[in-house]
């Protein structure tokens, strides 16, 4: 991978991998604030438990650190899609509660929103660096299609939850994914592609 | 008939499709329209327009593209301009839309007259937008978590029409919202700008002639943010005294950006800025500790953060904080200096100690007290002597002689280093040299030259001069190294007295002074000049000096102005040290007004007019004048008294003329008697009756018969001696011994006129020499009236003896002149008169009242009184004749006497007046 690697796509890499990282760090930051302002908001309590979002991958994982690159990026970038999709829900199920009169809260999840989307996109474009193809979102949509119906609708209370569990995760995911940009920045010392199978194998 | 008709029509039609608001829906429709409507058209470009006929106008009222016209408003358009593509088309051309107005309309000459509107259409010129430049973008952060990103361009040339710019931002795969400037059109501000991610921004302006797109600007957000500046900033004082701790919070997580700081500081009350050098805050923090502060001061603090890497802007400052370092102990000691004051003894001086405080930074705190050390050195035996003051001065009485002082400054830390201070005994050494001020815009600048001695310090003194108070000094001390410093708080126009002196390890040298001005201005009066002195071509003008305070400057020089009224000025420039002058050449008795001018180098003032007038005559004229006058009437007076005196017989003898003496009359020798003269009980018979023959006999009766007494008489008698021995031979008198003058003799004989002379006419009587019976023989001169040869007179005497009827009348008239006569001391007469005043009282009341009179009263008159007193003084012999004169003038005028001038010789006179009654 890396050995296929131009000086100018390894600068870009390392930029990817560097505004990667402080936009996870910042988003996990963001979050942080976020999850204050969320419970604050929607009455909750801060140390409730919440089951698994459904959706989303675990940010949690066994053997992390013999994952390969290619790896991380796909773990990270289908978790981030789906973030992506169930901020916009939880920001469309706030300006349906709320109104536009929350503006605080609402503009803090648009910033999230976009924070995701935007590491997504740093994401994607390191997978193209790496000459791996980019899995679609239409087999998501293909699922959704054809796969299990759509979740029921859920209450006021369970939405409330639902959000508070998306916040918690991302925020863990935030920590994860500074980690694994790491990891990839790292230099590797064969090629870049070794370390990946390396890892994966 | 039909085609007038026809005509009609078409007008009628015409008219009601142009009213026609809207001709394509109502029942008239317009005769034509134009090609292309309403066009917006691009300024400076060409442009054709076509007015294309309807058909049926054609037809119906004859109407053709050839008989159309353009017009811009209500210009004409020129028909070069126009082309007729066939019968219902007209074009109209337009190289340049500049030309171009609204509206543009189609119009035509319905036969040949009648112009008639077909269409208009609105022409827009403008220009297409240009494409917008230098666009830049900042992202300000607004709180802790929100950040604005600001982007401004440059929107280009003005288009004249309605452009619209759209800022538009965009990820790889996501578009945004664009951002629309509200009310401006070079810039807009995006609310929620996303950090990391590479941002492609550029800025769109549309027209209706075209759109022009900015390049565009990739940057991501974070690297142009403008964070806020570190809030809730604090100082704190460490342990040390010159460390101060900075404390403060960023805005803006690590998360976000990590930051690079500046700080700055100053000393509260500087203006200047001092930095903690950059390189010691690049890193993230949020508290720093400053040193090499200065102790026990007050700092102001102020910082400001960036991105660490230095990509973006710098935050505003943060507000100022301050804090305080902890005290330490004073860095040097106070200068100190003194005064000696040996008014009182020259062997006791009063020493005034004086010494400045120390400055904040070498005061290092609070100074709590100074100790002041006192050692005399020319006694080692003398104690030394110690005082605690809390001032910054101290005076002590000290014998003269040679002195050191300590003076320590203690604060709460501890003490300063000692200042020493010799008092030498005397001032003898040398002083500096050539000293000299010069004004460097707000300070004086003082600067000598070193004497050959080496010099420990120099002690500048100065103290602003004033004519009213006592001269406050101010001093200085500088190293010995230093030969000129500048002298701060000067002020403008004042004079200031600087004196430095040098001193010597072992002594001290004498003072040199000097005045000086930081800057001079024209003094603030003139002088007031009066005259001490005019005279008639000079005069001695005097002034006082301007006060110090007046002067603002150095005077250079006096200026007298002075004139005539109707004269040129003069000018006269006197020295400055001078308070008098003498102008001379001046006109004698003329006006003049005369002022003084006051001048320095920065200009002069003029004092108020003052006026005199010089004198008539100089000094001396008329002295010269008097003087001579005086003394050359005094010597005509003097040379007259003196010719008077030399011809004094000459005049008396016109002024009196000789009047012989009675009592000498050798009437006196001959008569049997005047041996009687000296036996006044026998005066009787001294002159008996039968002896006068034809005498007038004048008595005179005083009223106070004291002053006739007989010691009175005796000198007068012995004179009268005298008198007659001398004049015995004085010929042609003679008449009786009471005669008064001869004219009252010659009145008495009552023979005219003629007779009254009598040095023409009056002759004498017999002198005769033989003394009678044993007595000595005197000379008398018997006055008589009668002109008869003296043998006539003796022989009427005889007969005189012999007749008694006449003797009455005889007495009578004596009684009446008798009284004139008392000096003469003719006692017969006088006591004869008393025998008739008995008994002829009635007549003689008059006549006393003039004796009286005559003899010691005023109010008879001062020309009588005079001749009266100075008979009766000065020459007795005189006053008796002139009694008798005078006495005659006086009778004259006695008007009381008018009844009895028949009777009596002194009516006669009376009866011309002078004498009242009382």
């Amino acid at each position: 991978m890396a050995a296929a690697e131009s000086p100018s796509a390894a600068l870009r890499r390392r930029d990817l991998c560097s505004r990667g990282i402080r936009l996870a760090g910042k988003m996990r930051a963001d979050v942080v604030d976020l999850l204050d302002a969320y419970v604050e908001q929607q009455g909750l309590d801060a140390s409730a438990s919440v089951a698994a979002v459904e959706g989303v991958p675990l940010a949690a994982v066994e053997r992390w650190d013999e994952q390969t690159g290619t790896q991380r990026l796909l773990e990270n970038l289908a978790a981030y899609r789906a973030f992506r999709a169930l901020l916009a829900q939880m920001l469309e199920e706030q300006r349906e509660q709320l109104g536009e009169a929350d503006t605080g809260l609402g503009r803090a999840l648009a910033a999230v929103l976009l924070q995701v989307s935007a590491f997504a996109y740093h994401l994607e474009e390191l997978l193209r660096l790496e000459s791996r193809g980019i899995p679609g979102e239409e087999g998501d949509e293909e699922e959704e299609e054809d796969g299990p119906p759509p979740p029921p609708r859920l209450s006021l209370f369970e939405q409330k939850l639902r959000g508070l569990g998306v916040l918690r995760e991302l925020a863990q995911w935030a920590v994860r994914s500074v980690r694994d940009l790491r990891q990839l920045a790292k230099p590797s010392p064969a090629t870049g592609a070794a370390p990946g199978l390396a890892e994966s194998s | 008939m039909f085609s007038r008709w026809n005509w009609v029509a078409c007008a009628f039609y015409l008219v009601l499709s142009i009213c026609s608001p809207d001709a394509s829906s109502g029942l008239v429709q317009s005769c034509g329209h134009i090609i292309p409507e309403s066009p917006v058209l691009a300024l400076g470009s060409n442009f054709t327009a076509l007015c294309i006929l309807n058909e049926s106008c054609l037809d119906f009222g004859n109407i053709y593209a050839s008989q159309i016209i353009w017009k811009i408003k209500n210009r004409l358009v020129p028909k070069e301009q126009y082309r007729e593509i066939n019968r219902t088309v007209s074009s109209v051309t337009f190289n340049d839309t500049s030309s171009l107005a609204t509206p543009l309309t189609c119009n035509i000459l319905a036969d040949g007259q009648i112009e008639q509107n077909i269409y208009g259409i609105t022409v827009t010129v403008g220009l297409a937008p240009e494409k917008p430049k230098n666009l830049s973008c900042i992202v300000h952060q607004e709180s802790r978590f929100t950040y604005a990103m600001t982007c401004t361009w440059n929107p280009g040339r003005h288009t004249f029409l309605d452009t619209q710019f759209r800022l538009r931002y965009r990820w790889p795969e996501q578009i945004f919202p664009d951002c629309i400037p509200k009310d401006v059109n070079n810039s807009c501000t995006i609310d929620d700008s996303q950090f990391f991610v590479n941002t492609e921004i550029w800025v769109e302006a549309t027209n209706a002639l075209g759109k022009a797109v900015s390049d565009p600007l990739v940057v991501d957000p974070i690297d142009i943010v403008k964070p806020l500046p570190p809030q809730n900033v604090s100082v704190t004082s460490g342990l040390l005294p010159t460390v101060l701790q900075l404390v403060w919070e960023n805005w803006i997580s690590d998360a976000v950006m990590t930051l690079k700081f500046n700080i700055r500081y100053r000393i509260v009350g500087d203006t200047n800025w001092m930095e903690v050098p950059p390189e010691d805050t690049a890193s993230p923090r949020t508290s720093f500790s400053i040193q090499g502060l200065r102790p026990y001061t007050e700092y102001v603090f102020s910082i400001r953060c960036m991105k660490e890497d230095g990509v973006g802007y710098w935050s505003d400052w943060s507000e100022e904080k301050t804090g305080i370092t902890i005290e330490d102990q004073p860095s040097k000691g106070p200068p100190i200096w003194r005064i000696i004051d040996t008014s009182q003894s020259p062997a006791c001086w009063t020493v005034h100690l004086i010494w400045k405080a120390l400055k904040p930074y070498e005061a290092n705190g609070v100074i709590l007290q100074y100790e002041l050390t006192v050692r005399d050195k020319s006694s080692l035996s003398s104690p030394v002597k110690k005082y605690n003051v809390t001032s910054t001065n101290y005076t002590l009485q000290l014998r003269e002689g040679t002195y050191e002082v300590t003076l320590i400054a203690r604060n709460s830390v501890g003490p300063s280093p000692p200042s020493v201070l010799l008092i030498p005994a005397s001032n003898s050494k040398a002083p500096v040299k050539n000293l000299r001020t010069l004004p460097k815009h707000d300070k004086l600048w003082v600067g000598w030259t070193a004497p050959n001695n080496y010099v420990l310090k120099y002690v500048i003194e100065w103290c602003l001069m004033s004519s009213s108070s006592d001269c406050i000094i101010e001093w200085q001390i500088v190293l010995g190294d230093v030969q000129g410093i500048d002298l701060k708080g000067i002020k403008p126009f004042k004079c200031y007295l600087i004196t430095v002196y040098p001193l010597y390890a072992d002594g001290q040298g004498s003072g040199q002074s000097v005045k000086a001005y930081l800057k001079q201005d024209r003094p603030s009066k003139g002088p007031t000049v009066q005259t001490k002195k005019v005279g008639k071509a000079e005069a001695v003008l005097t002034w006082n000096h301007l006060t110090v305070e007046e002067q603002n400057g150095f005077i250079r020089n006096y200026t007298i102005l002075y004139k005539t009224i109707d004269g040129n000025e003069t000018v006269v420039t006197v020295d400055p040290s001078k308070t008098e002058y003498t102008l001379s050449s001046l006109t004698s008795d003329t006006l003049y007004t005369v002022r003084m001018m006051a001048s320095t180098d920065n200009g002069s003032r003029t004092g108020p007019d003052f006026t005199f007038t010089t004198q008539k005559f100089g000094k001396g004229e008329i002295e010269a004048i008097v003087v001579p006058v005086c003394l050359a009437f005094l010597l005509i007076v003097l040379l007259g008294v003196l010719f008077c005196f030399n011809k004094r017989d000459l005049i008396k003898k016109h002024i009196w003329p000789i009047v012989p003496d009675p009592s000498k009359s050798n009437i006196a020798q001959w008569s049997p008697q005047v041996p009687a003269k000296h036996n006044i009980s026998s005066k009787d018979q001294m002159y008996p009756e039968g002896s006068f023959t034809d005498v007038s006999v004048v008595e005179i009766e005083a009223d106070d018969k004291k002053s006739f007494s007989e010691q009175d008489l005796k000198p007068f008698d012995l004179l009268k001696k005298e008198k007659s021995t001398s004049e015995g031979h004085s010929s042609g008198i003679g008449g009786s011994s009471c005669m008064s003058s001869p004219r009252q003799s010659v009145s008495d004989s009552d023979e005219g006129e003629t007779t009254q002379n009598t040095s023409s006419t009056v002759q004498y009587s017999t002198v005769v020499l033989n003394g009678y019976r044993d007595q000595t023989p005197v000379q008398v001169f018997s006055r008589s009236e009668s002109t008869q040869p003296l043998l006539d007179s003796e022989e009427r005497s005889e007969d005189h003896a012999g007749g008694a009827d006449s003797t009455p009348q005889r007495q009578q008239y004596f009684r009446q002149n008798g009284g004139q006569d008392e000096t003469n001391t003719d006692r017969p007469c006088f006591e004869r008169t008393k025998q008739i005043t008995h008994a002829n009282e009635g007549d003689l009341v008059g006549f006393v009242q003039l004796q009286i009179s005559g003899q010691s009263s005023q109010p008879l008159g001062l020309g009588m009184e005079k001749n009266t007193q100075e008979a009766a003084v000065s020459n007795v012999l005189q006053t008796c004749t002139e009694g008798q004169t005078v006495r005659a003038e006086t009778v004259e005028e006695n008007p009381l006497s008018v009844d009895e001038m028949p009777k009596s010789y002194l009516p006669q006179t009376v009866r011309q007046g002078g004498y009242m009654p009382q």
